[in-house]
C-alpha cells in the first residue's frame, strides 16, 4: 500500500476534520475512487517544482482532500540539469518528468490543460477547455515568463533566432542546435540579466557547460558574458573554476565594464551594450528580463514589480485570500528563485492550506536550499542556506548553510559534481516520483 | 529586537570580509524594517539632512517620481531614478534634486544641479543601501517650489548572490554616450559611468584597519563652457558612479564631462553634439 508511514497522520486528520464514522472506510485507500474531496477541495496551477510538490504533499497530508492539479505538458523538463544538456552531459529524457504518481500513487487529478482566467471571489478557475474550477484554496506555481521587448530588440519571435532557453523544453533544444552548428573558433555570447530573475547560478553555469561542449568539439571557440550586474552567484568559484578548466575561453563583463545590454538585433545575432559597443555572436544565449508566470497577473497577486508578495509564514498572497503563491514567481528574497527553494515553499504553502482547511493554524515554517552548479563534469561547486520567518520576513538563519571552500581539492570538486546528480535525483523524486 | 540584531551582525561580518557593502554601522537606522509603505510618504519629515534643505517650504509630495525596486538582492548597487513631473511656470526650472538614505550611517547620497540646459529633470544612479530603509528625494526649483518624496526599499541578500571583491582602478576607462543628433533645445539622454572604487571610508580591510575614504566628490558637465549638470556625490553612491541625465543644447557645442574625487584627481572627456 501507498503511503504506510503516513496512515497514522491521515487518520488521525480524518477522525479530527470530519465524523467519525463516514470516514472510517476511508483509511488506508487513497485510489482517486476514494477521494471524495470531503475536507475540502484544492486546484494546483502549475506542474514544476512548486506546483507538483504542492498537489503531492497536500494529498499525502490529508488523502480526503480533492486535489486537482492543471498542466498543459505531459512532459516537464526541468530546468536544472538542462545545462547539461547544452554540455553534453545528459539527454533530455533525463531531465523529463511525468505525473503518473501523483495521478495512480496519490489520487491528485491531473487535468493537461491551460488555466485562462481566475475569479478570485468566485472561487473558480476557468480552463481553456472549457470546463471551470472551483476551489477552496489555490496553489499558483506559475514560474515565470519573459518580459517581451524590456530588453529592446528582444520579442516572441527573436527568441526563435536567439533562443532564451530560459523554461527548458524546445527552446532549450533549439540553443542546443545553434551550438552544435557554430564553427569552431566561433564566439557564444551570452547575455544575463539582472535581478530578480530565475536561478541565480544559472547564467554562469550555462556558460561553463557550453564552454565544456567547445572545448571538447570546438576548442578555438570563446564564450563572452555580457551581464547586466557587477556580482553573481558564487562569482569567485566560478572565476576560479573557468581559469583552471578553461583558461581564457571564458569572458566575463559586468555592469561596470559596459556589460549590460540595451538591444538585440536577433536577425544579425548583435548586441549593443549601454555605452555602445555592438558585439557580434555566432551564437546568442539571452537571459532576458522576467516576471511572475502570466496567471497570476490574471489572479491580481502581483505588484508593480511583477511578481507576487507572499505572506512568509503561509506563502498565502498579500493581496487576494486563499490563493497561495510559490517558487519562482513570490517575492521571497533571500531564498532564491530556484528549484529546490519551489519545493520547499510548497510544502509550507501544503501544510498551512491543510491546517486551514481543518481550522487550525499554520505550523511555523522553515525552508533550506542548496544550489549545485557544474563548471565541468567533475567540477561541481554549491552554495547553501536555511531560512526561517524572523520579524515578519523571510530571513537566512545565521550560521546555517555555506559555500564550497574556494581551495578545495579537485577530490572536493568532483565529490561536490556527484552530490549534484544525487540531489537532482532526490529532488525530482520528491517531486514527481519519477526516476532521472 | 533579535532580526535586528542579526542584521548588524551579518553586516558586520561582510564588512570585516571586505564585502562591497560596507558602510559601516554607526549611526544607525530608525527602526523601520517593514512598515506600511503609507509610513514612507512623510520620511522626509523625520530626516533631519532632508529637514534643512527644505526649510521652511512646504514641500509637494506630487510631481516628484522616485523610481526603486521594493526590493532589492544587493544593496551594493540599487538602481535609482528620480525626476520632477510637475509642469512649472514660464522661465522656472528645476534647479537642485537631492537624494537621502535614511538608513545609512551618512544619510546624503548626492545632490544634482541642474539648469536649462540640462532639459529634463531626471536623473538615474545606482546607489548603495546599507539594510532596509527610506530612500528620500527633495527637489527645488529656481522660483523656490519645493518637492519631497520617499520609498522604502528592502535589502535582502540572496544565499546565491555571494559577491566578488575587486578593487577597481580609480578613475579609469570614462565612458560617456550621447545621442546621435539633437533637436535644437530639445532634451537627449546622456549616460556615463566611470571606474572608481567609492571606498566610504566606514569600512575595514583584511588587516583590520579602516580603508581611507576614496570617493568621486564631484562630476561636472559643461556645454561650450557653460555648466549644464553637476553631481555632488556621497558614500552612499555605488562603486563605478553611473549617472544617467538629459542635455538640451541650442546649437551644436562641445560637451565636457568631468569626474573630481577626493584626492585631487580627475579624468575628462568630451563628446561634440550634433544638433540637426
Amino acid at each position: 500500500m501507498p503511503l504506510k508511514p503516513r496512515q497514522g497522520v491521515s487518520r488521525r486528520q480524518v477522525l479530527k476534520g470530519l465524523g467519525a464514522a463516514s470516514s472510517l472506510p476511508l483509511i488506508g485507500g487513497l485510489a482517486p475512487a476514494f477521494a471524495s474531496g470531503s475536507d475540502g477541495r484544492v486546484v494546483v496551477i502549475g506542474g514544476g517544482f512548486g506546483g507538483a510538490t504542492a498537489a503531492k504533499y497536500l494529498k499525502r497530508a490529508n488523502p480526503n482532500l480533492s486535489v486537482t492539479l492543471v498542466e498543459p505538458a505531459q512532459t516537464f523538463y526541468t530546468c536544472p540539469f538542462s545545462n547539461l544538456f547544452l554540455g553534453g552531459l545528459r539527454e533530455m529524457s533525463k531531465i523529463a518528468h511525468g505525473y503518473d504518481e501523483l495521478r495512480d500513487r496519490y489520487g491528485v487529478e491531473v487535468i493537461h490543460t491551460l488555466a485562462e482566467d481566475i475569479d478570485p471571489d468566485g472561487h473558480s478557475v476557468s480552463l481553456a477547455n472549457g470546463d471551470t474550477l472551483h476551489y477552496d484554496k489555490l496553489v499558483l506555481s506559475p514560474g515565470i515568463d519573459i518580459r517581451w521587448n524590456a530588453l529592446e530588440g528582444y520579442d516572441e519571435a527573436a527568441a526563435e533566432l536567439v533562443p532564451h532557453a530560459w523554461k527548458a523544453g524546445p527552446q532549450t533544444e533549439l540553443l542546443k542546435r545553434q551550438i552544435e552548428g557554430m564553427d569552431d573558433g566561433g564566439t557564444f555570447v551570452l547575455v544575463a540579466p539582472e535581478n530578480p530573475f530565475r536561478c541565480p547560478p544559472g547564467p554562469y553555469e550555462r556558460a561553463s557547460m557550453v564552454a565544456h561542449y567547445l572545448s571538447q568539439h570546438k576548442p578555438s571557440s570563446k564564450v563572452l558574458i555580457l551581464d547586466a550586474k557587477d556580482n553573481f552567484s558564487k562569482q569567485g568559484l566560478f572565476t576560479s573554476g573557468w581559469q583552471q578548466l578553461y583558461g581564457d575561453s571564458i569572458e566575463w563583463v559586468g555592469l561596470s565594464g559596459d556589460g549590460r545590454v540595451t538591444r538585440v538585433d536577433a536577425e544579425n545575432r548583435e548586441v549593443e551594450t549601454e555605452f555602445g559597443t555592438v558585439h557580434r555572436a555566432d551564437v546568442l544565449n539571452v537571459v532576458p528580463p522576467q516576471k511572475a508566470g502570466w496567471i497570476a497577473e490574471r489572479a491580481g497577486v502581483t505588484d508593480d514589480s511583477g511578481w507576487v508578495p507572499v505572506k512568509p509564514e503561509t506563502f498565502e498572497s498579500q493581496r487576494v485570500a486563499d490563493i497561495f503563491v510559490v517558487g519562482d514567481a513570490t517575492v521571497a528574497a533571500p531564498m532564491p528563485k530556484s528549484g529546490f527553494c519551489a519545493n520547499a515553499q510548497a510544502k509550507v504553502a501544503a501544510a498551512a492550506i491543510v491546517a486551514a482547511l481543518r481550522g487550525d493554524s499554520a505550523p511555523e515554517p522553515y525552508w533550506s536550499n542548496t544550489c549545485y552548479s557544474l563548471i565541468g563534469p567533475e567540477y561541481g561547486i554549491s552554495v547553501a542556506g536555511v531560512y526561517r520567518v524572523m520579524d515578519g520576513a523571510i530571513a537566512e538563519v545565521e550560521g546555517s548553510g555555506g559555500l564550497s571552500p574556494s581551495d578545495a581539492s579537485p577530490e572536493i570538486r568532483q565529490m561536490e559534481a556527484e552530490y549534484a546528480v544525487g540531489w537532482y535525483n532526490a529532488i525530482c523524486q520528491d517531486t514527481w516520483g519519477t526516476e532521472a | 529586537m533579535p532580526h535586528r540584531a542579526r542584521q548588524l551582525t551579518l553586516s558586520r561580518r561582510r564588512l570585516l570580509h571586505g564585502g562591497l557593502l560596507g558602510l559601516g554601522l554607526l549611526g544607525a537606522a530608525p527602526g523601520l524594517l517593514f512598515s506600511p509603505t503609507a509610513l514612507a510618504s512623510d520620511a522626509w519629515q523625520r530626516l533631519d539632512a532632508a529637514q534643512q534643505v527644505i526649510g521652511d517650504a512646504t514641500p509637494e509630495s506630487s510631481g516628484l517620481s522616485l523610481d526603486l525596486p521594493h526590493v532589492s538582492e544587493d544593496g551594493s548597487a540599487v538602481a535609482l531614478t528620480v525626476g520632477v513631473e510637475a509642469s512649472l511656470d514660464e522661465g522656472d526650472y528645476v534647479e537642485r534634486i537631492y537624494l537621502f538614505a535614511s538608513g545609512n550611517p551618512n544619510p546624503e547620497i548626492a545632490v544634482f544641479h541642474l539648469t536649462p540646459l540640462a532639459g529634463k529633470p531626471e536623473v538615474s544612479t545606482r546607489v548603495r543601501l546599507n539594510e532596509t530603509q527610506e530612500v528620500v528625494a527633495v527637489a527645488r526649483s529656481a522660483e523656490g517650489k519645493v518637492w519631497a518624496t520617499a520609498r522604502e526599499v528592502r535589502i535582502t541578500v540572496s544565499g546565491c548572490l555571494m559577491r566578488g571583491d575587486d578593487v577597481p582602478e580609480s578613475l579609469s576607462n570614462p565612458r560617456v554616450s550621447v545621442p546621435d543628433s539633437f533637436s535644437a533645445g530639445q532634451p537627449g539622454e546622456i549616460r556615463t559611468l566611470i571606474t572608481h572604487p567609492m571606498e566610504t571610508g566606514l569600512r575595514e580591510g583584511d588587516d583590520g584597519e579602516t580603508l581611507p575614504r576614496h570617493i568621486i566628490e564631484r562630476f561636472t558637465v559643461s556645454v561650450d563652457g557653460d555648466t549644464a549638470f553637476e553631481a555632488e556625490l556621497h558614500q552612499s553612491v555605488s562603486a563605478n558612479p553611473y549617472l544617467r541625465f538629459h542635455l538640451a543644447p541650442q546649437a551644436s557645442a562641445e560637451a565636457a564631462f568631468e569626474w573630481h574625487d577626493d584626492t585631487g584627481d580627475s579624468a575628462r572627456e568630451t563628446r561634440e553634439l550634433n544638433v540637426s
